[in-house]
């Protein structure tokens, strides 16, 4: 694929620890292409966050312990970059948009220093015109006054207001990648639909590819191009947005996308999937979905599937995917 | 405990005109004493057997109400009636009483069980509380719920630690239902779950309801829930009702901006891009010292010059269907003279 701009290679990452080693991400690939809005979707402990922080090397080492095949950003390779070769890329070619912005801002730095920073940081900016684009990159995201508010400390912000500043943020340098984690969880609905539509706007308008990490459903339809799903640590489906939404393959996807409750429906029961989701330490044997699938049989019990191409350019991992006829 | 008699339409719960302020720490020690007002003028009435949705943004006094309603926050103005006592002018052991039929499940299942007590401690708990009861008995009572909820016996004497978010919020149903009450407050009891999980213990909710026949409030964020499970509901704004009535009508007429901005804000799972949105402006404002008139008419699309300084109130727009707005209730011809029904240009 030539217009790839991520392209991530047998992903691996573990945390060993007292009782044994959690393999919170068991080889995962992932592609963004140019201008596409990626999102990785599952549940809580599932290693959706472990791997976006493992793309941007945030993750101390130890305790976790990752291997990779092949880690590029628009061709270049970068898995074996050193840590100090890394601090020039994250922030200007890749950047992230952190879940909670009231622990990803300093507090007691003004959030206008705190984008000036980037600008002194990977352009030769003066300090002035480094203000300059702060206040612009502020106005880009909406921000109203945003000379004044440049001024203001993280604390005198509003939820949505210190997400547009983390918006901003991510944006200052117009990165080839923005990794989004959970960008809008901690928000209500007004303001989420608010942030959302700034952050689809920005990289809509300037091309940017985003990997958009959620367990929302509900923001991945709005949101994104292709869906990868993650269950356990590994890939279990990835297909188009419009195609897993009306088709899911894997049961699990399936499961999760009727557990939703939805505006249109009429009053009923809510359909649900049995169980939790398996501890990490102690995961089943054969496909990690295996105990709470309806469908599951001898071959489920004893082997993983593989992650398995399917027509339409998607890719699901299950022994029995869910046939081209559509389920009730 | 609870009478069998029950009528399906007597009135368990009754409000009437209910207000909480709380104090704001004075600044200094002679400037003026302001007020978070965290409900204003909030009346309803709530069944014996039916679900009940409060739906709202962080912040709009969903939760205050609730606490207003089981005896938790004494409410500045307004009186509270519970099976037709005035709940906060009972002696106290009166009041003990009815609070033992009116419980709450809380949000967090991580921060409302105590991580030192085992399962049967925290489900005993209450029984404890009230007494009379021996050790035999109670714990009878606490296996009986454990598995009512779908728990194991073996889960028992282990700690909260050990579970996960969907199992604790069990533990707190067992320990809400323990002593029979009657009518059960659920603030936002799955949003601090997986999405996988919320569907479960939606239906455990439900199957408690239909077995014990108890009565449901229901705070949630979330109007599909709202809509699946309620059969009256109210939408709050900054601590006043903006629309209430039958979820039913509510939600096949929304009538006021609000509940439509927060309709057409919720996302669906519906890969439609080409709906179009009411995106709300701006922030909800501070509850110390909100807008004069309409609560809302600082965002409101549609926002009137009266709007700014004449407070909007609940009028009947159909059967079970109240609105406050303007826009549906009007201006009287002398106000329209003065040109308060003229679009505020402020924003």
């Amino acid at each position: 694929m030539t217009d790839a701009v991520l392209e991530v290679r047998n992903l691996k990452v573990a945390f060993p620890c007292a009782g044994g080693i959690i393999r919170a991400v068991e080889g995962i690939d992932l592609v963004t292409r140019k201008g596409e809005c990626v999102a990785l979707v599952g549940e809580s402990g599932c290693g959706k966050s472990v791997t976006a922080f493992s793309i941007m090397r945030l993750l101390r080492t130890p305790p976790s312990v990752s291997r990779i095949d092949s880690l590029r950003l628009d061709g270049r390779e970068f898995s074996h970059l050193t840590e100090r070769e890394m601090e020039h890329i994250r922030g200007k070619d890749m950047a992230m948009i952190f879940q909670d912005a009231m622990t990803a801002l300093n507090p007691v730095m003004t959030v206008g220093k705190q984008i000036d920073e980037v600008y002194r940081r990977h352009t030769h900016l003066g300090k002035k015109e480094a203000r300059e684009q702060t206040v612009r990159a502020l106005e880009l995201v909406g921000v109203p006054e945003a000379r004044s508010r440049a001024d203001s400390f993280p604390h005198e912000l509003s939820g949505g207001m210190r997400q547009r500043v983390l918006i901003a943020l991510a944006f200052a340098c117009m990165p080839k990648l923005i990794i989004a984690d959970e960008p809008t969880t901690s928000l209500d609905v007004t303001i989420q639909a608010q942030v959302l539509d700034v952050l689809k706007s920005m990289q809509r308008e300037h091309d940017v590819s985003a990997l958009l990490i959620t367990h929302d459903l509900s923001v991945v339809a709005n949101m994104a191009d292709t869906v990868y799903v993650m269950y356990s640590g590994k890939i279990v489906e990835r297909a188009a947005v419009q195609d897993l939404f009306e088709d899911p393959r894997h049961p699990y996807s399936q499961g999760l996308l009727a557990s939703v409750p939805r505006l249109s429906d009429e009053k009923q029961a809510f359909v649900q999937i049995p169980d939790t989701v398996p501890h990490p330490m102690r995961k089943p044997s054969g496909c990690y979905f295996h105990p709470r699938c309806s469908y599951a049989t001898e071959s489920c019990r004893e082997r993983m599937p593989r992650l398995e191409a399917m027509p339409e350019d998607r890719q699901v991992r299950c022994w029995n995917p869910l046939g081209q006829e559509r389920e009730a | 405990m609870s009478t069998s008699g029950d009528t399906p339409n007597e009135r368990l719960l009754e409000m009437e005109n209910v207000s909480v302020n709380f104090p704001v720490k004075r600044a200094y020690p002679f400037s003026r004493r302001r007020w978070i007002q965290a409900v204003t003028d909030v009346s309803l009435e709530i069944s014996q057997g039916e679900t009940f949705g409060i739906v709202g943004e962080s912040g709009c006094g969903k939760s205050t109400l609730a606490n207003a309603m089981i005896g938790m926050v004494r409410p500045t103005g307004g009186t509270v009636r519970f099976q037709g006592e005035d709940l906060y002018t009972l002696r106290p052991k009166a009041f003990k009483e009815a609070r033992r039929n009116m419980q709450m499940i809380f949000q967090d299942p991580f921060s409302s069980l105590n991580p030192r007590f085992t399962v049967c401690d925290i489900i005993k708990e209450p029984l404890l509380i009230r007494g009379g009861a021996s050790e035999d008995e109670m714990k009878a009572r606490v296996l009986e719920l454990l598995k009512l909820v779908g728990l194991d016996e073996e889960d028992l004497l282990r700690h909260p630690s050990d579970f996960s978010g969907g199992q604790r919020q069990r533990i707190g149903i067992a320990r809400a239902i323990i002593l029979n009450p009657r009518f059960l407050v659920c603030d936002e009891p799955v949003s601090g779950l997986d999405v996988s999980v919320h569907a479960q213990i939606m239906n455990l909710l439900m199957e408690i309801q239909a077995e014990l026949n108890l009565t449901y409030v229901f705070i949630s964020h979330n109007l599909a829930v709202v809509k699946n499970v309620c059969q009256n509901m109210l939408v709050m704004y900054l601590g006043k009702v903006m629309e209430a009535g039958d979820s039913k009508t509510v939600f096949a007429n929304p009538l006021h901006p609000y509940t439509r901005a927060l309709l057409s804000a919720i996302l669906d799972v519906n890969v439609d891009r080409t709906r179009e949105r009411v995106l709300l402006q701006g922030d909800t404002p501070s509850p110390i010292d909100p807008p004069e008139g309409c609560r809302f008419w600082q965002r409101c699309p549609f926002a009137m010059v009266g709007c700014e300084t004449i407070p909007a109130t609940l009028v009947s727009v159909e059967d079970g269907h109240q609105v406050a707005c303007h826009l549906i209730s009007g201006f009287s011809p002398e106000q329209k003279a003065a040109g308060l029904d003229q679009p505020a240009t402020s924003q």
